[in-house]
């Protein structure tokens, strides 16, 4: 039977992921009513998807392309797949000057265009994918409620996504500071700074903060701004529970002004995290004094 | 909206695309770009050459069209000077030639006419003899009156 929609109820089922999981009860589950027994061993199956398809679109869209050769002019999108890998490689040039890591330039670009995708996601109106897949999954008998069925289609308002590609990084940012520092120099980094040797264990605790300040930061601006953008276009639909016509005009007129302003979150935030990416590795090649 | 596993199968997946784009997007397109940046860099550079050497060729072929203009009114000249000379050279050859001509046929006609004075004076002689014994009816000595008759004829 179907609950009652309020307004709660409908951002709640906005707000919430599809999680498959395993249980102490009922083994591996994607009911959300078990989604507190789940505890870490959970998946947001929706956020995986999306990530994914749109990683597989990334991916397809550089690579499927045709490249002509360098004595021919160069196709339509081979120009824009070009002026992105350009943009990349400026920023990477601004920011590090030279460099001969190999890794940097794919990492930013994949980071960039994906980021980018995932984002993007934000501007299909909030009601399209929650409502299909609320009848999809009604109609194929998966659930025997439609408010059951969650689906969360925007990857980067999920905090694991977005620290998960942190983390990535983060998990580059040591590998390359061991790799270009020593394992001694990573060490004599995080201890003898700021205060010298004889504050090691002060020095520590600042190093250690402000080194992983860097990823829960870099995961965790990317998540805000778009879950608030995504807050705001589920706070303007709720204008519908007004009933009224001229609460519809207002809200259409208001989800249009938030989309068009979202265009510029959507891909300032992209490309904020592709240039902290490149900042972070480049501060972990440096080798002088800080 | 809880921390959990789907954080960690992010940062694979991270991995895994990251890795696609480093083994099999990145590196194609960069080599197309830098091939071409070197082809155009090459062709910027052969272009600034045809550039220069259309320039020393501009100057070579007004030098040239200089010259061949200063030897043409030269031959022009030359020409003109031997045109004029030839031409006096026949007038004056010509004019030898009438003059020549002119001589020659005034001696002829000097000739004939001396010639035919001869002729007549020997005529008017004999026709004086003639007369002369009709009239005095008298045989003259020829001879004898050789003297008198040429006077008469040196008269006439």
């Amino acid at each position: 039977m179907a609950k009652e929609l309020t307004s709660k109820s409908y951002i709640d089922h906005h707000l919430t992921n599809l999680t498959c999981g395993k249980t102490e009860s009922v083994g591996w589950t994607c009911d959300h009513n078990y989604y507190d027994e789940m505890g870490f061993m959970a998946f947001h199956v929706d956020s995986i998807t999306i990530s994914i398809l749109l990683g597989v679109a990334f991916v397809a869209l550089f690579k499927l392309i045709k490249l002509n050769p360098a004595d021919q002019k160069p196709t339509r999108m081979q120009n824009f797949v070009e002026m992105c890998v350009e943009f990349v490689n400026e920023n990477i040039k601004s920011i590090f000057g030279s460099t001969d890591n190999k890794l940097i330039g794919p990492l930013a670009l994949t980071v960039l265009i994906w980021v980018f995708f995932m984002n993007l996601m934000d501007l299909i109106p909030v009601d399209f994918l929650p409502e299909l897949t609320k009848q999809v999954s009604y109609a194929s008998g998966i659930v025997d409620d439609p408010n059951d069925a969650y689906f969360k289609f925007v990857p980067t308002t999920d905090p694991n996504i977005t620290l998960g590609m942190a983390l990535g990084v983060f998990i580059l940012t040591i590998f390359y500071s061991i790799k270009i520092k020593g394992f001694g120099g990573f060490i004599a980094e995080l201890t003898l700074h700021p205060f010298g040797k004889f504050a090691i264990p002060f020095n520590f605790a600042l190093e250690i903060m402000q080194l992983l300040a860097k990823p829960l930061s870099l995961g965790l601006r990317l998540f805000g701004n778009l879950y608030a953008g995504e807050m705001i276009f589920i706070l303007i639909a709720l204008l519908m529970f007004f009933q009224s016509a001229v609460f519809g005009v207002l809200g259409l007129g208001l989800h249009l002004l938030w989309a068009l302003f979202h265009i510029l979150v959507v891909s300032l935030q992209a490309f904020i995290f592709m240039v902290l990416t490149i900042l972070y590795l480049s501060m972990a090649h440096e080798t002088g004094d800080h | 909206m809880n921390i959990n596993a789907t954080l960690i199968s992010q940062a694979l997946i991270f991995a895994v695309f990251v890795y696609i784009c480093y083994k099999y997007i990145w590196p194609p397109i960069l080599s197309t770009m830098e091939e071409r940046e070197n082809k155009m860099a090459a062709g910027l550079e052969a272009a600034k050459q045809a550039d220069d050497s259309l320039e020393e060729a501009k100057l070579t072929y007004e030098k040239e069209l200089k010259e061949a203009k200063e030897e043409a009114a030269n031959i022009v000249e030359k020409a003109n000077n031997r045109s004029s000379q030839i031409l006096n050279d026949a007038k004056v050859k010509a004019e030898a030639e009438a003059e020549k001509i002119i001589e020659s046929g005034s001696k002829k006609l000097e000739n004939e006419a001396n010639k035919t004075r001869e002729e007549l004076k020997q005529q008017l002689s004999s026709i004086v003899v003639e007369t002369a014994s009709k009239i005095i009816d008298e045989e003259i000595d020829e001879k004898k009156h050789e003297n008198i008759i040429k006077k008469a004829a040196e008269e006439i």
